[in-house]
């Protein structure tokens, strides 16, 4: 009677505020903010506060490994035991602007795209970074909308720039309902390309 | 039996004929869903709790004890907070294990023979007992 698990994207800047939650249905915290790891344009994981109103910072973090799934409802964790100091989490990032928000996105033959406003996650079986909404360029023939470019499953990132494959402009969305279709088509024609 | 037929029924103890507490609620534990515990009211002595293992019968008009004596105070953190109910199971959010949220639970369906808990119904789902993973003072979490 399990109904099959729709595919879920959703923005990291989203699950701000989200409850976080143990599998034995006990509220640990919220979602204060996310932490970007700059090798891979990956999630590092998420800063805490505790829920409330008058809400304060925590000393401890969520690092991306603890998650055991993220909702529209709420991010879920097998126990507290997954938490771990939120000076560790900042670490494995690297100091200086550590995260991809801002960073341009340039193709492999060197167009500019536009710039990174957010990021898309997708939760089911597990949890990926498959995308970025992007500030669009005047590349894309949409200058200065917000468009949904999908990320192939490796991807180069420096201090700045954040190199997709030329192909991925084909992949465009405008909106995020239509954008995890695009998603798996853009993945599947790297493969095709790949063999 | 759903709860919301059990509730307010009788605690008889059949030893001395007499009615000696009410079913006010039902303490739910997971792994596997089962209900662990009655909580009582309009008893006599302190005790609220009447554990599953010392009910001798949960018929269509009474619920039957041997003794009194099986109708006591809370024995650890858990029973303790089973007591104050911030473990009752109705009205509490439903969770799957993805985080997406299922409603409220309206009422559970329970074996009255052995105590598991077969089905939890919210106003739009029905849910299998056996997908209760766990329940906290949050949620109800259920796994896909």
């Amino acid at each position: 009677m399990t109904a099959p698990t729709p595919m879920l994207l959703l923005r990291a800047s989203e699950v701000t505020g989200r409850p976080v939650v143990t599998l034995s249905g006990e509220l640990v915290a919220e979602i204060k903010d996310v932490v970007f790891e700059r090798s891979g344009g990956r999630i590092a994981g998420f800063t805490l506060r505790n829920p409330g109103l008058f809400s304060r910072s925590r000393k401890d973090s969520l690092p991306w490994v603890g998650v055991h799934g993220i909702g529209r409802d709420a991010v879920m964790v097998a126990d507290e035991t997954v938490l771990i100091a939120a000076n560790e989490l900042a670490s494995r990032k690297q100091s200086r602007d550590a995260d991809v928000l801002q960073d341009r996105v340039l193709t492999d033959n060197g167009r500019d795209l536009g710039r990174v406003v957010d990021v898309v996650l997708h939760s089911g079986t597990s949890l990926d970074v498959v995308g970025y909404e992007v500030e669009a360029s005047e590349a894309l023939g949409t200058a200065g909308r917000h468009v949904f470019i999908p990320l192939p499953d490796t991807v180069a990132v420096s201090g700045e720039n954040l190199i997709v494959p030329a192909a991925a402009t084909e992949f465009v969305s405008e909106d995020l309902a239509g954008f995890g279709a695009a998603v798996g088509a853009f993945r599947a024609r790297l493969r095709e390309g790949a063999s | 039996m759903l709860f919301s037929q059990a509730r307010k029924r009788d605690v008889v103890n059949t030893a001395t004929a007499t009615r000696v507490a009410r079913v006010d609620g039902f303490v739910v534990l997971p792994g596997p869903a089962r209900v662990a515990l009655l909580r009582l009211g309009k008893v006599s002595g302190a005790g609220t709790l009447l554990a599953w293992e010392d009910v001798r019968g949960f018929g269509p008009d009474a619920v039957t004890v041997a003794t009194d004596a099986v109708i006591r105070p809370p024995r650890d953190g858990l029973e303790q907070r089973a007591e104050d109910n911030d473990l009752e199971i109705l009205g509490k959010r439903v969770l799957t294990e993805r985080g997406m949220e299922l409603g409220s639970i309206t009422d559970v369906d329970f074996d009255p023979e052995t105590g598991a808990v077969t089905t939890l119904i919210t106003k739009t789902e029905t849910l299998a007992g056996q997908r209760m993973i766990g329940l906290g003072g949050y949620a109800v979490v259920v796994s896909d």
